[in-house]
């Protein structure tokens, strides 16, 4: 059964890794490598364990005092769902790891990093305690910046690392001032608490935490209008935009939503609003897809475009479906990223245009990758098909015009996946490039992976009856077996029409050269496209106005330890003048 | 407690920390700064345990000061360290040379 | 008792003052273990003797002897004493500031008798767990910082004072261990 002890083990297994593999040295790499596979993969053992211990009461309680109410960790199903995700595609980034990173310089940092950032993904999922999770909620801000700028001589890496910094921070703020007022009202830190009484609160109080939320969500998630930072995050290393992607980070904000959607469910317009953020990301992520050149960016695109079907699909109210989407994405994702990293480590650029052809020199990593586009694509019979066809039923239920996006979301997708396999694996090469396949431990974590997107849509029965078991009471998840989940699916016309599109999207790439007249009546929206709808411009010139107005007041900052006490202690004289004018009087 | 030693005790708090701000103000080598702060600090860690006495709550006002005394000491590690370092690959302790901000 | 705590008082703020002035940073590091040793005792009169002891060993011991250590790594350096304010500027500054605290707290100062409390150590380790928690992140921080302070194998220091070129090329250098 779940005990205290297994939470400890958790997130202390990852958090001592970080600090052990720090603590070797950069002067013995092989160790470094093997005690980072060693403590991830002891951290995916004990969240597998777990996965069979779920409760929804705290098994952990470490009182902070009075003041600050107590810490509380809460492994239920949605918890250990999300611990497991974190814990066994983070080992099989660090498995992956061995290879890519071999002989590259400060590996301690790297492992450290990526360690502490497992670690304190699963403390973020875990905490019953507001205060708690938003410590832990920055604390997995910081690693992505970290690890994004991980190449810190590289200016572009640097600048990448920054933007997710920020726009995750500004989302940090939402939470913050949400959990504040939260904590004011009810009198306590306990998430709980807070949605046993939200009703109680008055509505325009409650309005303001959950919209608050709702822009923490869509920062950490990279949705709309604030999904420019993470194709900015392409710059850091292979098997950490897998982890960021995938394993944590953007996981966070559906997280968020799915946790808190009994509290605010009943908010004016707050599920319109998650629906059309969701929707937007869908549909303006897909388009971006579809015109960019880098394959890395293009999978970027591509997560965003799938968080916001996750996020669509809370807004219907398909808790259930949006987070089997959520683990289904994270397995494929994963296994697209990994394969991606395979090619650009073997090819040397991530410049699609530069590849083709290399199916040839790389099989294997061929045919995961092909594995995980199809499931990213929605293909029977792989997990992505099988969630997807969830999230959509959702939308259906819930009887908004919406649906019909998302719907066409699926075409998009499939065209956009297309693409991608022909422009890399398919065709004749466009330039000589050195490529090989996959080294052992690459290949490991690329079969286990696209195993799992062979098979995870089998885990359906159990895991919701995890869901139903923990959350029933507060979340009213049912149960599904997979004979009904498939029965529902097949059942469902949509399903149909969504194979029909898809089947179209990859027509309409086999036929692209019949097609050339349309893609040249639509180049003015590739266009605008491929400059990220002009979101880029809109935060440079963000950008610009903080940086002007920071030269402006440049001048109160002379670097001079002296002057800053001058301003502490005139600071000083101007408050006790103050209390004695207001006192005196 | 009386409220004599209370207010002899303000007026030493006051004092301790106005030597330690105004050693910030007139120092420039970065050792010396640390020192400066740290006398500062006592006063604050004095003034909290007097403060505890005369509000009923001393062992409230103790339990702080050990965390004043933690936080402390740890500012005044790290910042010999960083004075230690900086000196390595800079080859000065002076605060105004050190100001990378200026132009 | 009154008289003991003005006399020791007197005496930290005297060895505040020459910590302050004294030109060489081995005599500083002295008078602050002075400060903190006249504090501790100050400490001890007034009844928290647990605290008095902890600022004794660790205040006047350990981080004097980490500032001897420290002050042995990096040498002393000639400088210029000015500092980077205007000497009346500071001194009139930090005096008002003092005064208006001074004439606003005093007057109002009053000792209530002790309320119903819990003991120092439920105190310390329940009540202000959080506290517990940061401290042991900032002892781990500190760790850190020691290792920064002893990790690194010690470089060659210039003997004369850096030119304005060098000094101009530390400040790059600086920038990228920022970086």
């Amino acid at each position: 059964m779940a005990n205290s002890l297994i939470i400890l083990l958790v997130i202390g297994l990852p958090w001592a890794g970080a600090l052990v593999v720090w603590l070797v040295g950069d002067r013995r790499p092989g160790w470094q490598h093997r005690l980072a596979v060693l403590f991830s993969a002891a951290a995916a053992v004990v969240a597998t364990v777990l996965l069979f211990g779920a409760t929804d009461r705290p098994v952990l309680t470490i009182p902070l005092g009075p003041v600050f109410g107590d810490m509380t960790f809460i492994p239920d199903g949605l918890a250990a769902l999300l611990t497991a995700i974190a814990a066994i595609i983070g080992c099989l980034a660090v498995i992956f790891s061995m290879d890519y990173m071999r002989g590259e310089q400060q590996l301690g940092r790297y492992y450290a990093l990526v360690l502490f950032f497992i670690g304190a993904m699963i403390g973020l999922v875990l905490s019953g305690s507001l205060l708690q999770m938003f410590f832990f909620w920055e604390i997995t801000a910081l690693c992505s910046y970290a690890l994004i700028s991980f190449n810190n001589d590289d200016p572009k890496a640097v600048a990448g690392g920054i933007k997710a910094l920020v726009v995750t921070t500004l989302g940090g703020v939402g939470l913050l001032i949400g959990a504040l007022v939260i904590v004011g009202y009810t009198g306590s830190y306990q998430i709980a608490d807070f949605l046993a009484q939200a009703h109680t609160l008055p509505a325009d109080v409650l309005a303001l935490i959950a919209f608050g939320f709702l822009l923490a969500a869509a920062a950490k998630s990279a949705q709309f209008p604030f999904q420019t930072w993470l194709p900015g995050a392409m710059e850091a290393p292979s098997p950490i935009s897998a982890l960021i992607h995938a394993a944590t980070m953007v996981n966070a904000g559906v997280y968020l939503l799915f946790r808190f959607y009994p509290a605010f469910a009943a908010v004016p317009n707050w599920t319109a609003a998650v629906t059309l953020v969701g929707l937007a990301s869908v549909l303006l992520a897909g388009l971006m897809a579809l015109a960019a050149h880098d394959l890395k960016r293009a999978l970027a695109f591509s997560t965003i475009s799938q968080l916001g079907y996750m996020v669509y699909a809370i807004g219907a109210g398909g808790l259930f479906a949006s987070q089997f989407h959520l683990l289904s994405h994270a397995v494929f994702k994963a296994l697209l990223f990994l394969a991606a990293g395979a090619v650009i480590h073997a090819a040397g650029t991530r410049d699609m245009r530069l590849m083709g052809g290399l199916g040839q020199k790389m099989p294997l990593v061929r045919a995961v990758f092909v594995i995980g586009a199809l499931a990213l694509a929605g293909v029977p019979i792989l997990n992505g098909f099988w969630s997807k066809e969830l999230v959509l039923e959702a939308g259906l239920v819930s009887d908004t015009p919406w649906v019909i996006g998302a719907i066409l979301g699926a075409g998009l997708t499939a065209l956009y996946t297309a693409r991608m396999i022909g422009l890399v694996f398919h065709g004749q090469p466009r330039s000589e490039l050195p490529a090989h396949d996959a080294p052992p431990a690459m290949r490991f974590s690329l079969v286990v992976l696209a195993a799992g997107a062979l098979t995870t849509w089998l885990l359906v029965g159990p895991l919701s009856a995890l869901f139903a078991r923990t959350l029933s009471a507060v979340y009213g998840i049912h149960a599904l077996t997979l004979l009904e989940m498939i029965e529902e699916v097949l059942a469902t016309p949509a399903t149909w029409l969504v194979l029909l599109l898809v089947a179209l999207g990859f027509a309409a790439w086999q036929q692209r050269s019949w097609l050339a007249g349309l893609a040249k009546a639509l180049a003015p929206i590739a266009w605008v496209a491929s400059h990220d709808f002009g979101f880029e411009w809109l935060n440079r010139q963000i950008v610009r106005v903080t940086m002007g107005t920071a030269e402006v007041t440049r001048i109160t900052q002379t670097g001079v330890l002296g002057w800053n006490v001058v301003g502490i202690i005139g600071g000083l004289i101007v408050v006790l003048a103050l209390l004695v004018l207001v006192w005196g009087a | 407690m009386t409220d004599t030693a209370l207010q002899i005790i303000v007026i030493g708090v006051l004092g301790l920390v106005g030597v330690g701000l105004y050693g910030l103000l007139a120092v420039r080598n970065l050792i010396k700064v640390i020192v400066a702060l740290q006398i500062a600090v006592k006063g604050v860690l004095l003034g909290l345990v007097a403060a505890g006495m005369a509000s009923g709550q001393p062992n409230l006002g103790e339990s702080l000061a050990v965390t004043v005394i933690v936080a402390d000491t740890i500012v005044a590690v790290v910042g010999l360290a960083l004075a230690v370092q900086v000196r390595r690959h800079v080859g000065t302790l002076d605060i105004k040379a050190l100001s990378s901000l200026q132009r | 008792m009154e008289a003991w705590l003005a006399i020791l008082l007197i005496g930290a703020v005297l060895c505040a003052i020459m910590a302050i002035r004294s030109a060489r940073l081995l005599a500083a590091a002295i008078w602050l273990a002075g400060v903190s040793a006249l504090v501790s005792l100050v400490l001890y009169l007034l009844g928290a003797q647990i605290i008095a002891v902890i600022e004794l060993s660790v205040g006047a011991g350990l981080v004097t002897v980490l500032f001897v250590f420290a002050i042995n790594i990096a040498g002393e350096e000639a400088m210029d004493l000015r500092g980077l304010v205007p000497e009346p500027l500071a001194v009139v500054l930090v005096g008002v500031a003092a005064i208006m605290l001074g004439w606003m707290v005093l007057p109002a100062l009053g000792v209530i008798p002790p309320l119903a409390e819990s003991p120092f150590s439920e105190l310390l380790w329940q009540d202000r767990g959080l506290d517990i928690l940061v401290q042991i992140v900032l002892i781990f921080a500190g760790v850190i910082g020691v290792l920064g302070l002893i990790g690194e194998a010690p470089r060659a220091v210039p003997a004369h004072p850096p030119g304005e070129a060098e000094l101009e090329a530390g400040s790059e250098s600086l920038k990228e261990i920022e970086a």
